[in-house]
Formats: C-alpha cells, sequence, structure tokens
C-alpha cells in the first residue's frame, strides 16, 4: 500500500500523511507525538485558509458532511480524528498563538489565525485604500459581507475587532458607535 | 714495545671500503629503478584516471567493476593524500564518495523525526537520487554501504541491517536494533508497514507477550513505529514509517 496525496473535489492538495492510518491516533510516544501534531496543525491552518474557515469545534470530528469532514476523517482508509484527539491540537495551536479559544472559559472552539491578526490589519487597510474607503464610517458588516467579494469577506466579528484595535494604535482606524452598533473609520496611515 | 699497523689491516680497510662502495651502488641502480617503476605506475594511474574519472562517478556498472579491481590488488580507492593514496586526488573518487555521505546523513536526518532513525534503503536511494537530480540506478546499494562505511569513525550509529527477504534498512540512530526488532522491521516490510501482535504470533510463532513488549519498546521507547487503535482487523495497531512506502 502506498501511501499518497489526494486532491479534494474543492481543489485541495492532502498530504501523503493523511493516508496514513495511525494519523488519526494520539501517538504515546513523545517525539512523535510532536511530529505528527506539527504535521496536523499545518494542515488544519491550510485547509482553513483553502475554505476560508475561521472557527473549529471538537464536534466536528463527529459531523460528517461538515464543513471539516475532509481533513478530520480520511474515508478512504475509514478513519477519522478522535473528539479528544482534536481537542488536543486545538489546545496546541492556542500555545503557539494560531488560534485563541473562542469564548473565553470554553475550550471546545478556537477561530483559527491562518492569517495573525497583524497580517489581518494590513490586509484590512489596503483594502480600505484601495476601495477609496478612507475616511468614510463603515459598519462591521459592510467588511464582512462587502457586494463585492473581498479578501475580508465573511471574516468573523472578534477577529475585525482585534485588526481594527492594532490599527488604531497606529492612528489608522477609529471606532466610532454607529446607530445599528459599531462602524469603523480608515484614515490614512 | 711499538708494533704499528701491518700490511694485512692496510688491505682489509680497502677492501671493506670497495664493498661498501658497490653495495650502496647497488641499491641505488634498485631505489632508481624502483623510483622508476613508480613514476611510470604514475603515469599509467593518471592516464586511467584521465580517461575513466568520469565513467567511474557516473556509471554505477563501471565503478562496480573499479571497486572490485581495487580490493582485489589491495588499493584503497578512498584513502586520501596523506594514507599515500593518490587514487582519491586523481579520481575525485573520494569527493564523490563523501559528498554521498553527507547527502545521507542529510536525508536521514530529515527524516528521522518520521521513522525514528531507520530507514529503508532503497527509500534513501530513491531521496538521495532525488536530492542529486540523478535517474535511479544511478546510485547503487553498494555505493551508499561504502559511503556508509566512511561515515563510521564519527560514530553516530549509522549503519546497514539486513532485515530478511532481500530487504536492507539503514540505521542512523546510536541505538542497538536487538533480534525481535529486526524480525518486525522485516514482517512491517511484507505488510506494507504494519504489523500487530497477532501477525507475530502467527508468522512467527511469538508469544503474545513477547509481541507486545517488543512492539511496545519500539512504539514507546524507541519511536520506531507509530500506534492505530482504528485498525479494523486487529483493533491496535503499529505502524513502521520506514516500512512503509510515502509518494511525494
Amino acid at each position: 500500500m502506498a501511501l499518497s496525496t489526494h486532491t479534494t473535489p474543492s481543489g485541495f492538495l492532502l498530504p501523503s500523511i493523511h493516508s496514513a492510518p495511525p494519523f488519526f491516533t494520539h501517538q504515546p510516544n513523545q517525539s512523535t507525538h510532536a511530529h505528527l501534531t506539527e504535521q496536523w496543525m499545518r494542515l488544519i491552518l491550510t485547509y482553513a485558509r483553502h475554505k476560508r474557515l475561521f472557527i473549529l469545534r471538537v464536534e466536528d470530528a463527529e459531523v460528517p458532511g461538515g464543513d471539516w469532514d475532509k481533513i478530520l476523517r480520511n474515508e478512504r482508509i475509514n478513519r477519522q480524528i478522535p473528539p479528544s484527539y482534536l481537542s488536543s491540537l486545538m489546545a496546541a495551536l492556542v500555545v503557539k498563538n494560531l488560534a485563541v479559544y473562542e469564548l473565553a472559559k470554553q475550550t471546545h472552539a478556537v477561530l483559527l489565525h491562518w492569517h495573525l491578526p497583524e497580517e489581518w490589519a494590513g490586509v484590512l487597510h489596503s483594502w480600505a485604500t484601495a476601495t477609496g474607503q478612507l475616511n468614510t464610517i463603515l459598519t462591521f458588516y459592510e467588511i464582512s459581507d462587502p457586494p463585492i467579494p473581498s479578501p475580508l469577506s465573511c471574516i468573523l466579528i472578534p477577529l475585525l475587532r482585534r485588526a481594527i484595535t492594532i490599527l488604531s494604535r497606529s492612528n489608522r482606524a477609529q471606532i466610532i458607535g454607529v446607530a445599528d452598533g459599531e462602524g469603523v473609520r480608515f484614515f490614512v496611515g | 714495545m711499538h708494533r704499528g699497523v701491518g700490511l694485512a689491516a692496510f688491505d682489509k680497510e680497502q677492501l671493506s671500503q670497495r664493498f661498501a662502495n658497490l653495495s650502496s651502488e647497488l641499491s641505488k641502480t634498485q631505489v632508481d629503478h624502483l623510483q622508476s617503476q613508480l613514476t611510470q605506475f604514475r603515469t599509467a594511474l593518471l592516464h586511467f584516471a584521465t580517461t575513466h574519472r568520469d565513467s567511474i562517478r557516473s556509471d554505477p556498472a563501471f565503478r562496480h567493476e573499479f571497486q572490485q579491481m581495487c580490493s582485489s590488488i589491495g588499493v584503497d580507492p578512498l584513502a586520501g593524500p596523506r594514507k599515500g593514496g593518490w587514487w582519491a586526488e586523481m579520481l575525485g573518487m573520494g569527493d564523490w564518495q563523501y559528498e554521498l555521505g553527507v547527502q545521507i546523513v542529510d536525508v536521514c536526518v530529515s527524516t528521522r523525526e518520521r521513522n525514528g532513525g531507520v530507514i529503508e534503503m532503497g527509500e534513501l536511494i530513491r531521496i538521495v537520487s532525488k536530492l542529486r537530480g540523478v535517474e535511479s540506478g544511478v546510485i547503487t546499494e553498494e555505493d551508499v554501504t561504502r559511503s556508509i562505511k566512511t561515515l563510521q569513525p564519527l560514530g553516530a550509529g549509522y549503519e546497514v541491517l539486513d532485515v530478511g527477504g532481500g530487504k536492507k534498512m539503514v540505521r542512523n540512530v546510536v541505538k542497538e536494533l536487538d533480534a525481535d526488532q529486526a524480525v518486525i522491521l522485516a514482517e512491517a516490510q511484507v505488510e506494507g508497514g504494519r504489523i500487530a501482535e497477532a501477525i507475530l504470533e502467527n508468522r512467527r510463532g511469538w508469544t503474545r507477550e513477547r509481541a507486545r513488549a517488543a512492539l511496545e519498546n519500539m512504539l514507546l521507547r524507541d519511536g520506531l513505529c507509530w500506534l492505530d487503535s482504528q485498525d479494523e482487523h486487529y483493533g491496535r495497531a503499529y505502524w513502521v514509517p520506514s516500512a512503509m512506502r510515502w509518494d511525494e
């Protein structure tokens, strides 16, 4: 049996290790575990970026046909990641600042940083500049669901807020209260 | 009473002087002769080196013949100039072999996390060939084995292991593989990397305890195999990454 790469219907290239049955078991040997954790974290983040997924939940391990199905299980070899293993991978991501727990005091879901908040801040500011929206007030909704799809489409509000906070530290953005919630105004950096 | 040195003594001294002259003349001729032979040999060697250098480096069959020839006349083609070997210098054979050694180390180190320090010979050759950008068959098992021998003084534990069934593994950690582990490596080869207690019981007649102890040691202590707790057939199976075929 050869372990080969596999391309999902959405065009994502799964690495050959994904077709190795023991990849789906929590390894008892420390260094093996560290090595495979590394592989899993990379896989989760690249897949999230490919599918623009922001949230990973422990339950995703058990949802057939869900967003994460293609990587959390491999029906070709009949393996799936146990929720407890997924949970430990999420903890490892959080330790490396590649994710944060979505809600404080809860460890069953993480917000993934396939771009770091600092990178999102850059993306956000260049988008506002490129689309000529400096100095105008934009609602969060206008940013996360723009009429023309942008690199920020579907961005989650907590992440957006962190990016704006980073920009406001260098006076490139300002959070403003608007009628139906919050808005932001961007300035030339 | 004083007696001077006699005539006989004078003759004796002259005689021994003449003998000494003769002997030094003889040995000088011998040395000259040897030196001319040596020069001739050097020239022949240089000629051989310049003519066949490229073939030795690029043609595995020719290289094999050359190695055979060297070992039959007791010449080490890798001996450096300090050991009195000009082979290494003239042929660049040493460089070639050491380069290969460096690349072997490179591959072994970069795959160690994955395979725990044991790599299958074919896999090693495949990756090294890829690294050098040469087609398969240009680097042979013999070349790799020879290069690994040159690495021995480093004491890094590089060794070629015969696991039976015509399969060879290269161990690259300072770790002794015991006989049971060698058997496990061989059996895992047959199964594409997978191994389980029951396989060892059935095929090798091991007791369950022996199989478990050997497998758990490989898993926990040595990191030479990975655990799969979702195996359809055995429930708990072990996978030896060095025996798995990775298409990358």
